[in-house]
């Protein structure tokens, strides 16, 4: 394989993790959060800074990443246990902006705007992760590791609680559901589960920088997810590898500058994002009238 | 020092306001989430530029091509993105991601056709004149005194006609409107041609002191957003007071903290409303 078809393997697995965990809250809780690339973000930031200070075992990072990212979770769970819908929009849009100005001006551990660099390579015992091949064999078993954790959640007791307070909060209530507790859970288990991408993806680009956790990044990932279909299991990772290959996709289109590619290819996803909410709201995967209510 | 950052913050808050007041009448009235909102301003405000800046054109029949843009852009969104979704009885959820899709859209054509970089529009508009030790430029006079008097009609529509009215039960019950004889979907298309002709005195404003690239309505619109809430959804009052002292808030900010910081206020603001008094100042109380 060339490197350029591995290098797109990866960033897909990375983004499709992204989308897996944010489909979790919102489609199976109808909990819509514009922060997800802060959780991305602190996955990334916690990998490089532990990695550079302390150790670059990802058997210290990962749990590392994943609690920091859990605990930052439980403050947009708070919201969303009070609030719904354009409320609770706003109130992941400000969690993302107060984390961006976090992540460029905590100059101590984040780098500030210039990002952090230099930081040895992940390892676990016997291993090492250097080669582009190993990357991809780890962000592709992270994927799927991630896949089947969040299938058997939805399969249990837990998951059916989720999609009961979707579907009819006050009934979930009615019937003695702790709705406040599964809510709370859901969000802080989709954020740790983002964090692990964060992780690959620092490792992987050895270099982090408030760039790749903008508001931009979440709505890619949302974008990812609606487009693909929200609240279905293939919908997100369809979402992640269309998205991912219309910027190479664009590169063959003939005459058009280069420098444009980036315009066009939010074009394309933003124009997709119009057309798909006006003739197929429940994504390419879903149904018809599917979605979160 | 503090006079100057309280007349700047005043000129940014009535910027803010205006764009709040549009969105909050347009979400109070029709319920449509019109995050798409930020780029009518865009819209508008790059009219503005190339009439007056580029092509040359007075100020007065640039304002006014400016304004049929920015109404005929609403209006348009409204008739062939929002009242499809409508019919379809698209959730709020299927609104805000159409509108945000149009957002990315105009933002990056006007990037391709405008260059992404700043421009900024030079004119006798928005040079300053010293005055008592403070620097003012007519344009922040005219801004405030627009903001006002464009405030004030509104409010008169509102309260003192018949489809002021009707409009502002639509919002309550749009069944009862229809069951007067009033068309909602025309009502609809009235309220997105005043909502977004209030916006554009904001946006030649925000080409006059600040200059423009392809992201500023989105900024304005991310600010306005926090304005409508912490005002109380459905208060145009509420949103534009909370816009003014939004801006008046970041203008003051500066006198303690580095600009960066200054968004990262508004949206700590606006997390700590929606905790703890979700209704905002003026707004009905929220339930989950």
């Amino acid at each position: 394989m060339t490197s350029y078809i591995i290098n797109l393997l990866v960033l897909i697995c990375v983004n499709a993790t992204l989308a897996v965990t944010l489909n979790f809250i919102m489609g199976y809780a109808g909990i819509f959060s514009l922060a997800h690339a802060i959780f991305f973000g602190i996955g990334s930031y916690v990998a490089a800074y532990v990695a550079l200070h302390f150790t670059g075992s990802l058997l210290v990072i990962l749990p590392a990443a994943m609690l920091i990212s859990a605990l930052v979770g439980l403050a947009l769970a708070l919201p969303a246990l009070r609030v719904r819908g354009e409320y609770f929009v706003a109130a992941s849009l400000g969690l993302q902006v107060i984390g961006v100005t976090v992540f460029s001006e905590w100059k101590s551990v984040t780098g500030g705007i210039g990002g952090v660099m230099g930081f040895p390579p992940a390892s676990l015992p016997g291993l090492s992760f250097e080669s582009p091949t190993a990357f991809l064999i780890w962000s592709v078993v992270m994927l799927v590791l991630i896949l089947l954790a969040i299938n058997t959640l939805l399969h249990s007791s837990f998951g059916r609680n989720l999609q009961a307070i979707r579907d009819s909060e006050s009934a979930a209530l009615a019937y003695g559901k702790n709705v406040a507790m599964i809510k709370t859970l859901s969000v802080v288990f989709s954020s740790a589960l983002a964090a692990t991408a964060g992780v690959v993806y620092a490792f992987y680009m050895s270099f982090v920088n408030v760039e790749s956790f903008t508001l931009d990044t979440s709505v890619l990932v949302m974008a990812m997810v609606i487009i693909g279909g929200t609240g279905t299991i293939w919908g997100p990772l369809v979402g992640a590898v269309l998205l991912m290959l219309i910027p190479s996709l664009t590169s063959y289109i003939p005459g058009l500058p280069q420098t444009e590619v980036g315009s066009i290819q939010q074009i394309i996803y933003g124009a997709a994002m119009v057309l798909l909410m006006i003739f197929r709201p429940g994504g390419i995967m879903g149904g018809k009238h599917g979605g979160v209510k | 020092m503090f006079l100057q950052l309280l007349v700047n913050g005043l000129q940014l808050g009535a910027l803010y306001a205006l764009t709040a007041v549009g969105f909050s009448l347009i979400f109070g009235s029709t319920k449509i989430f019109h995050f798409a909102h930020g780029a009518t301003l865009t819209i508008a405000a790059y009219v503005f530029y190339e009439m007056y800046a580029v092509l040359g054109w007075h100020w007065v029949p640039a304002s006014l091509v400016c304004a049929l843009a920015a109404v005929v852009f609403g209006v348009l969104l409204d008739r062939l993105v929002y009242a499809p979704i409508q019919r379809h009885e698209g959730s709020f959820f299927t609104v805000f991601v159409a509108a945000f899709g149009v957002g990315i859209v105009v933002q990056n054509v006007i990037g391709m056709v405008f260059g992404r970089a700043f421009v900024s529009i030079d004119s006798p508009l928005s040079k300053g004149v010293e005055w008592n030790g403070l620097i003012l430029s007519p344009i922040a006079g005219i801004a405030i005194v627009c903001g006002l008097v464009f405030f004030g009609a509104l409010q008169l529509f509102l309260t003192r006609t018949h489809t002021g009215t009707a409009l502002r039960a639509l919002a309550d019950n749009p069944a009862l409107v229809k069951v007067y004889g009033l068309s909602p979907r025309r009502l609809s298309t009235l309220v997105f041609a005043l909502g977004s002709f209030i916006v554009v005195p904001a946006a030649i404003i925000t080409g006059l002191t600040g200059g423009l690239n392809p992201a500023i309505g989105h900024h304005v619109m991310l600010i306005s957003l926090a304005a409508t809430i912490v005002g109380g959804v459905g208060s145009l009052r509420g949103a534009a007071c909370a816009g003014v002292l939004l801006g008046v808030a970041e203008s003051l900010a500066l006198w303690v903290l580095d600009p960066q910081w200054s968004e990262a206020v508004t949206f700590v603001v606006l997390f700590a409303f929606i905790l703890f008094r979700p209704s905002g100042f003026f707004g009905r109380p929220v339930t989950n």
